[in-house]
């Protein structure tokens, strides 16, 4: 709508935003306000927005009693391995498709596509038995490893970024005496960065917030991450639900942080390609 | 592109393992498996059909596909609609346009456990939030995800459904109607085109097909549903009532829990065909409402 936008219908655009956006916020501002009260306020009727004692005993128990300090440092190590191994592996095959015309390619196209339609809970009982039979259960690799194997949306999301860069890179690097993974590590893999740079952020929101993962592989409740420690929590019957908030928030804040930092790119993601992560 | 063609293979070398390990092997063991009685220690027993027949004759699987039908039929719809109009809305000549796309993205980043248990704890029958405000406007409480009635259960789940995937719908929504020319928006107004008018005659058609993605992607989505439930149910250990479970629960429990590989697998493939069947159904009536020019 143009300037010619009447006074009343701005003012109900903003009540209309607003009202929508309260009903969003609230579940966060729920969880905050819970995870900072006492036992005795928890449970108390009317229940109180701003927590009268204001308390940190919650998240002190959850960091120390139920090892959320741990399952945060589990979390973000197996982030850290699976950005490693997407962002590397997704950049070296969209290369490859990018710059080289072999037999199988056509193939591998359609290979792409078919990966992103075949669902997880057909492939899923194959896979356990596949880290069954290396005798790697109960460990990070079954989460870690996959993700240096390149998936099909990285690569797309790569592919057509590489498309976009002019051909005469390669045809210079070339006469300079550069070898294709020369090329590919010192010229292209450097120029990937924006592409890369939306990939790590859904890499990251993907790994973080994976539940079901983690639920089949992690046994030991040393091992659990974030999401299986707030599962853990819920199923006991004798945790103050003020310490679940406390869990909840410790879980929720990194990717808030993360997705602030890098909104512009995480949501020309999703805009240009319609999925996530 | 290069002729070296042996390049292009090392280069791809890693999605060829992939497809190789992780979908071609998986997708024809998990066929196989299907047929079979297994509990993944011992060797799989050949059974024929039995798994299938004991899923499609069972009550549980239909009432699990119950379940996600009407979640599908509350979701989808809900929030396609809801994100609709907040897109509209987001995209008219306002300030702050950031800041009220995080207010509304902000669900969706956020871990589905994290999300699931302050819903839980909001749905609280004695405590919980919602039934205070419920209490407040002169309602009687509600039991929501601890109802006795599945239709109670499935619709509340629905709800925290939309809460946590309008954004993803809406952004995706607001790069459609980025796209309608100000041009044409502009000349409709001198033809004296108000606002109701303009959204379906003119942003609306052209963000069809837009709409249709996310329909698509939310209904595939919706019959998928596994995380949701796991948590606002909880404990799947300690067994979740029959008229409240979803495919994606049965086939988890069945495989990790009982290690029966077999019922698990045929039920993940009934679903799938049952979901394709649906996406070439939506596809299918796409072109009566869908324009692509």
């Amino acid at each position: 709508m143009t300037k010619t936008t009447p006074f009343g219908l701005k003012v109900l655009i903003y009540v209309l935003l607003l009202a929508g956006a309260i009903v969003m916020m609230f579940p966060f501002v729920w969880m905050l306000s819970t995870s900072f009260k006492t036992l005795g306020a928890v449970a108390q009727m009317p229940p109180q927005l701003i927590p009268n004692p204001f308390s940190f005993d919650n998240y002190a128990e959850v960091w120390n009693k139920v090892e959320f300090g741990r399952y945060t440092f589990n979390s973000f190590f197996i982030v850290t391995f699976e950005m490693v191994g997407s962002l590397l592996s997704c950049a070296f095959v969209a290369f490859g498709l990018a710059m080289y015309k072999f037999k199988l390619r056509g193939l591998i196209y359609a290979f792409m596509l078919a990966t992103l339609l075949i669902p997880g809970q057909i492939t899923m009982i194959p896979t356990y038995f596949i880290w069954k039979e290396f005798n790697v259960l109960n460990t990070y690799v079954p989460l870690i490893a996959p993700s240096f194997f390149a998936g099909a949306f990285g690569i797309f999301l790569l592919h057509q970024y590489i498309k976009s860069l002019p051909k005469e890179l390669y045809e210079s690097a070339v006469i300079d005496g550069c070898s294709p993974p020369g090329i590919f590590f010192r010229i292209y893999l450097p120029l990937c960065k924006p592409a890369l740079a939306a990939l790590g952020i859904f890499t990251f929101m993907g790994a973080w917030n994976n539940t079901l993962g983690p639920l089949i592989y992690l046994q030991d409740r040393s091992m659990y991450t974030l999401p299986l420690g707030l599962l853990y929590l819920k199923n006991e019957s004798s945790i103050n639900q003020a310490v679940i908030m406390a869990g909840a928030v410790i879980t929720t804040t990194p990717v808030v942080i993360v997705y602030l930092i890098a909104q512009k790119q995480f949501v020309q993601g999703i805009a240009s390609t319609g999925l996530k992560g | 592109m290069h002729k070296q063609g042996y390049w292009g293979y090392i280069f791809t070398l890693p999605f060829l393992i992939n497809i190789l390990v992780f979908i071609v092997f998986p997708v024809g063991f998990s066929a196989y498996i299907s047929f079979t009685r297994w509990d993944l220690f011992n060797p799989p027993e050949w059974v024929g059909l039995r798994n299938w027949i004991r899923v499609m004759e069972g009550r549980e699987f239909w009432i699990g596909m119950r379940n996600v039908s009407v979640f599908a039929l509350i979701f989808v719809p809900v929030q396609t609609l809801l994100a609709f109009g907040v897109a509209f809305l987001l995209n008219q000549a306002i300030k702050g346009k950031a800041l009220w796309r995080l207010f509304y993205f902000l669900p969706v980043i956020t871990p589905w456990l994290a999300g699931g248990v302050v819903w839980y704890w909001m749905f609280n029958y004695q405590y919980g939030v919602i039934n205070w405000l419920l209490g407040g406007v002169g309602l009687s409480p509600i039991k929501w995800v601890d109802s006795p009635n599945w239709l109670v259960v499935v619709s509340s789940i629905a709800l925290v459904n939309v809460w946590k995937g309008l954004g993803q719908s809406m952004i995706i929504l607001l790069a459609g109607m980025q796209n309608v020319p100000k041009e044409v928006l502009e000349s409709s107004q001198i033809d004296g085109a108000t606002g109701w008018k303009q959204l379906t005659k003119i942003v609306f058609p052209i963000v069809t097909p837009m709409v249709f993605l996310v329909m698509i992607l939310s209904t595939i989505a919706a019959f998928h549903a596994f995380d949701v439930f796991l948590a606002l149910f909880g404990s799947i250990t300690a067994g979740i009532p029959e008229r409240n479970v979803v495919p994606n629960l049965i086939i988890y429990r069945d495989a990790f829990l009982l290690f029966k590989m077999g019922p698990a697998s045929a039920a993940a493939w009934l679903l799938f065909v049952i979901v394709l069947i649906i996406t070439l159904f939506q596809k299918y009536f796409e072109k009566r409402w869908v324009h692509y020019d």
